[in-house]
């Protein structure tokens, strides 16, 4: 609904991982959204990042080691 | 002769209901009309006491109603009946959202900062958007420069949604230079838009 992106999103165990890799996101001045994490994936009141998908292996290369990532879905739109 | 004719508008939305009641009044004398929400018992109430009819009403459990109809005289088909579909929603006037913090909820401020984000983002993508979101106290940190709702923010006024945000406010933060989103606003507009909501929440 945004644009004509597709996006991945990031789901983390907890709200605090989020936190932690939006932060470092933020320091690599890679774009990236905090949302909450879309309906069709959990019920649960949670966040997650949304990042563009060509940006999506570098992310995941900075975040590995860091911060523990639960799990990476393609988001359709 | 006393036979009932029984319509069931369960699950229907306005005006089914009191289109299907008026087309069985038209062949039938006694028609049971069973609905399931406010809107359609009002109308088909009215549409009953419009031509004529002894309208009862039984409630039943689970927010059920049925209306018995008994007409009394035969119907004018030319009689126009126009349904009304907004009963017992909200009184007309804007949608308006207040956003009188750069957080959503009190105790913890970054889980705050996060849920406002969150917030945004969700009203954003809302299918039916507010009309007016007025920003006012730390709420028009969000709507300057650097903020990471702008885009959303953005989105919501290039759709329409009128942006207000306390003129007062970015002049005590000293931050009016940095403003990226919406129009400054001052007490007159928000005191004007608040007052004539139709509903109004905040965060």
């Amino acid at each position: 609904m945004t644009d004509q992106h597709s996006y991945y999103v990031i789901l983390f165990k907890s709200v605090s991982y989020a936190l932690k890799a939006e932060k470092i996101l933020k320091q690599e001045g890679l774009p990236h959204k905090l949302i909450p994490v879309p309906k069709h994936i959990s019920s649960d009141c949670g966040v997650c990042l949304r990042i563009d998908v060509d940006a999506k292996d570098k992310i995941v290369a900075l975040l590995s080691g860091k911060v523990d990532l639960e799990e990476i879905r393609k988001l359709a739109d | 002769m006393t036979e009932i004719k029984i319509v069931d508008a369960k699950n229907l939305s306005c005006p089914q209901p009191v289109i299907l009641a008026r087309q069985a009044l038209e062949t039938n004398k006694q028609v049971k009309v069973i609905v399931d929400n406010d809107t359609a018992l009002e109308n088909v109430k009215r549409l009953g006491g419009k031509f004529g009819c002894e309208v009862s009403v039984e409630a039943k459990s689970g927010g059920i109603y049925e209306i018995a109809l008994i007409r009394r005289a035969d119907i004018n088909k030319e009689e126009d009946f126009s349904p009304s579909c907004t009963i017992g929603e909200a009184q007309s006037g804007p949608f308006v959202i207040v956003v009188n913090e750069d957080k959503m909820g009190r105790g913890n401020d970054e889980l705050g900062t996060v849920l406002i984000k969150s917030f945004c983002h969700t009203i954003a993508e809302q299918a039916q958007k507010p009309d007016i979101i007025i920003f006012y106290n730390t709420g028009v940190k969000l709507t300057i420069q650097g903020s990471d709702v702008l885009d959303d923010l953005k989105q919501l006024e290039s759709e329409g949604v009128q942006i207000l945000v306390c003129g007062t406010c970015l002049n005590f933060f000293e931050i009016k230079e940095k403003l990226a989103v919406g129009v400054v606003s001052n007490m007159y507009d928000i005191v004007e838009a608040m007052s004539s909501a139709g509903r109004l929440f905040a965060p």
